[in-house]
């Protein structure tokens, strides 16, 4: 890696001693189908590196793909109008797992019920962006830009990651899949994954001919100034970093068990990164397919109770996988949008508007359910869906600032932050 | 001393790279042939006066998918192929499509559309999807409005969207909204969800049977008769046969002002830059409604624009561009497919898989990103590497394919290196050496320009490397 010049310092400042401190400014996002990984910046990074000298927190930003039916998670089965808007698809009360008056969780949450009873599992009810928007594709966009009235086209863990100074040659990555998802576009440098294994070049055994097309690459490539120029050189300086990943061992500990699939598969990826301990702060997930206008089925069998049942297992196997790493590891999970309240005769649910954020792991006030419920009763509906009475930007907000000490004013220019209480202060 | 092999004019060059699936010295030459790029184009503009022969052939290697959508359906019931298995062979013919046939606008613009009109692997479309993708290679260089009709109705995006089950008494949303906002006029027209409301209402009537028939029809007492108003469409709706009133309201989406600066920007992003000018876009948008939605004068318009000329290079190929464009570059045969799963005709989907972009593999109905943004990442830049290095050396796939011999390459020895590396490039990258890319060559095989190649020299025994190296470039990675 040492012939590797570069000529832009604003692409690319570091140099190549892979002390631990340069893995940690040079590697940021991991992201995918996938998972993104970022690192939130020098600045709190260095700092909490500076004095500790101790492994920095963890977020992993779970996708839930689709428009999840917060309603179906979450169960308001002590609101009077919920069964009565759902006659085929309401969650049977009987069935629900910690069931207060008016909530309780879907039955296929089982095995995330020890974490609920630990207290580091809770629920955010009514949440979502500001105003509702029932298009998938300009939901996410607004939900994973962050920042309402801006024409800059830059996501929030962009700017998260942006906050670094210090500008690294790769601040952002992505696991499972090689396409940058809109949280992480903008100006500071992401990095993306289609196989945590595939991060490297190949041919490392021939040190010569390895020299030979890291410096053919180099030229070919030094002074692009296109996006693909950003990648190939990030690639190339990530290569190292990576190679040392991929030689670790990629199987579960612990006795975890991941789920098939590609949900499965990403958590698993996103577990060996925080055990390879090389930086990555930020981990984003998508699971995509939530998006049930026909056959959401009961509890027994259909689309809803299998989604669920492989999110619970998917997760439960990702802190049994990490151990006591976990006491680093927050979980936030974020769907672009409910579904409405009363089910359509296809034994479906249409596009809605307010939904529940789960949080688990490290910080999390848990084993309870969090924010101002609206209610669904008559007039409490907005055009038949629930309300928003929690913007999803106050939950993230306390969890950047409680676990990360980020700016909030950066991380969602323009926002006030209403306190949720999801959080444990830092 | 031999002639050197031929290349394009730079505007012939940006031309052909941008409308085909990757520049081979066959293109070339029959665009050369045609009298220059631009004529190319407009004969290419009409497909039906071309050789069709090697993409009908094509379809005889995967017999399933000739057949009919109950036929695809029972034999996914059956277990004797299974609906993914059938999907998989869909995806293989799709780049054997753009690898080889003639009529490359068509095939291009069948991408494009498909993109736009999109509809992904999902069961619930799959035994419809070789007749819809049939559909808009039909109407792919015909008017958007032809198009949009043929392709919104078609049983297999009324499964996709959830319209074959939707009825007056139990509305289903999603086509609905997705024709507005996707297919036609796009958010910022401003429709509200009341217009969302009667757009479904509209479509309500076109049934598709999501078991064994697979069958189509229009339901009368499944149409939601009275009054619609959507944006400025206005129809007192009240026949219980629909079928008129959506007519009239696709030809009215399909002419709005809205629409047209939709389509023209999606072509100005596919074919000019990622953030392409607003003059632009109304140039096209213009072109476009003035010859009520003509593709082939929209295209023209785009193509006869300066801001067209002016964007050489600035495009990123996708990942299945790169791929079928480094296919094509190496200029290989492929065989039928055999039982042996390593053959080429079956290994290529695994192999433009592994680069991170399968067809119709993006999850959601907006289609895949076409801006360079979202196809530039590390792991992609990996993964390309690592295909063209396979190809590049023939070492994978081995089975089922035809490599060029190396003498191909090499050309008549003795020959100068940095000659070499000049030849290569108008081979591979239809363009001259640079000294960039001359730099790049030294670097990958440690051989200095002047050097003499013959037989015996080093450099013969590195081709792969050097080939690869080639590949490797942003020269053959942008369009």
């Amino acid at each position: 890696m040492t012939t590797t010049r570069h000529p832009d310092p604003a692409a690319s400042c570091c140099d190549f001693d892979r002390s631990r401190r340069n893995f940690l400014r040079n590697l940021g996002l991991l992201a995918g189908v996938g998972v993104i990984t970022s690192t939130t910046g020098a600045s709190f990074m260095q700092a909490a590196f500076a004095s500790t000298g101790a492994a920095s927190n963890v977020l992993l930003v779970l996708s839930l793909r689709g428009g999840a039916d917060g309603l179906s998670l979450v169960v308001p089965h002590g609101d009077i109008a919920y069964a009565a808007a759902r006659p085929k698809l309401a969650v049977p009360s009987s069935t629900l797992l910690a069931r207060d008056a008016m909530f309780g969780l879907h039955p296929k949450f089982a095995p995330l019920m020890p974490m609920w009873t630990a207290g580091s599992f809770a629920a955010v009810n009514a949440v979502g962006l500001a105003a509702p928007n029932r298009s998938h594709f300009a939901a996410m966009e607004a939900i994973e830009d962050a920042d309402a009235g801006s024409v800059e086209r830059r996501g929030w863990l962009n700017r998260l990651v942006g906050l670094d100074l210090d500008e690294s040659p790769v601040e952002g990555a992505q696991i499972g899949s090689a396409i940058v998802p809109t949280s992480l576009y903008g100006a500071s440098p992401v990095l993306a994954m289609a196989d945590i294994d595939d991060m490297s070049l190949p041919g490392r055994d021939s040190p010569t001919g390895y020299a030979r097309r890291v410096a053919s690459l180099t030229e070919a490539w030094a002074e692009d100034s296109t996006s693909l120029g950003r990648g190939a050189r990030a690639a190339l300086d990530m290569s190292d970093v990576f190679a040392d990943v991929a030689g670790q061992p990629s199987e579960p500990l612990n006795g975890a068990v991941y789920p098939g699939g590609d949900l499965g598969k990403s958590l698993g990826d996103a577990a060996r990164l925080v055990r390879a301990d090389i930086g990555a702060e930020v981990i984003t997930v998508d699971a995509g397919a939530w998006d049930m206008h026909v056959g959401v089925g009961g509890v027994d069998a259909g689309l809803l109770t299998t989604a669920v049942e492989e999110l619970a297992l998917a997760l439960n196997a990702f802190f049994t996988d990490l151990g006591s790493l976990g006491s680093r590891v927050t979980v936030v999970t974020i769907s672009e949008f409910g579904r409405r309240v009363a089910e359509n005769a296809n034994n479906g649910l249409d596009h809605g508007w307010g939904n529940v954020m789960l949080l688990l792991g490290a910080g999390v006030r848990g084993g309870r359910y969090h924010g101002t419920w609206p209610g669904l009763g008559d007039g409490k509906l907005v055009d038949g869906d629930l309300a928003v009475t929690n913007d999803y930007r106050s939950v993230l907000a306390e969890v950047v600032s409680s676990r990360f000490g980020a700016d909030v004013s950066k991380v969602f220019p323009g926002f006030r932050p209403t306190p949720i209480g999801a959080m444990a202060a830092a | 001393m031999v002639a050197p092999v031929a290349v394009p004019s730079a505007f012939d060059r940006h031309l052909l790279s941008r409308f085909s699936w990757g520049i081979t010295p066959a293109l070339i030459k029959e665009s050369a042939a045609a009298g220059g790029a631009r004529a190319w184009f407009d004969r290419q503009l009409n497909p039906a006066a071309l050789p069709a022969a090697p993409p009908a052939r094509l379809v005889e290697w995967w017999p399933h998918l000739q057949w009919s959508p109950a036929e695809k359906f029972a034999a996914d019931q059956a277990g004797v192929h299974p609906g993914y298995d059938q999907d998989n062979d869909f995806c293989r013919w799709t780049l054997m499509r753009r690898m080889t046939s003639a009529q490359q606008v068509q095939e291009v613009m069948t991408g494009v559309w498909g993109n736009l009109l999109y509809v992904s692997l999902v069961r619930k479309s799959f035994p419809h999807l070789p007749r819809y993708d049939a559909t808009i290679r039909a109407n792919a260089l015909g008017t958007y409005e032809r198009l949009l009709v043929a392709t919104v109705l078609h049983p297999c995006m009324l499964c996709y969207l959830d319209n074959a089950k939707s009825t007056q008494k139990a509305p289903n949303e999603n086509l609905g909204r997705e024709l507005l906002e996707l297919h036609t006029v796009g958010r910022s027209a401003g429709y509200t969800e009341a217009d969302v409301k009667d757009s479904t209402r509209i479509l309500t009537g076109y049934r598709v049977d999501v078991g064994a028939s697979c069958k189509a029809w229009y339901g009368p007492e499944d149409h939601a008769v009275g009054q619609v108003n959507v944006l400025d469409f206005h129809h007192a709706n009240a026949s219980p046969d629909g079928r008129e009133v959506t007519l009239e309201y696709l030809s009215y989406l399909a002419r709005h002002e809205a629409t047209a600066q939709r389509v023209a920007r999606a072509l100005a992003v596919r074919f000019v830059a990622d953030a392409p000018r607003t003059e632009l876009v109304d140039a096209v948008a213009t072109a476009y409604l003035d010859s009520g939605t003509d593709i082939p004068t929209t295209l023209r318009a785009l193509v006869d624009h300066d801001d067209f000329a002016a964007s050489t290079d600035r495009k990123v190929r996708t990942p299945i561009e790169d791929f079928v464009n480094t296919y094509r570059t190496m200029q290989v045969k492929i065989s039928p497919p055999s039982a042996d799963p390593s053959g080429a005709a079956t290994s290529i989907l695994a192999g433009c898989t592994s680069m991170g972009q399968r067809p119709l593999g993006w999850p959601r109905p907006d289609g895949f990103p076409d801006i360079g943004d979202a196809w530039s990442s590390a792991s992609r830049m990996l993964s390309s590497w690592r295909v063209h290095k396979n190809l590049a050396g023939a070492y994978y796939p081995k089975v089922g394919i035809e490599y060029k011999p190396w003498e191909y390459w090499l050309g008549p020895l003795p020959v100068r290196f940095d000659d070499l590396v000049d030849r290569l490039c108008r081979l591979l990258l239809a363009k001259t050496r640079t000294p960039r890319l001359l730099a790049t060559a030294v670097a990958a095989i440690d051989v200095q320009p002047a050097e003499i190649v013959n037989s015996s020299h080093r450099a013969v025994r590195r081709m792969p490397l050097l080939l690869d190296a080639l590949f490797d470039t942003p020269d053959h990675m942008t369009r």
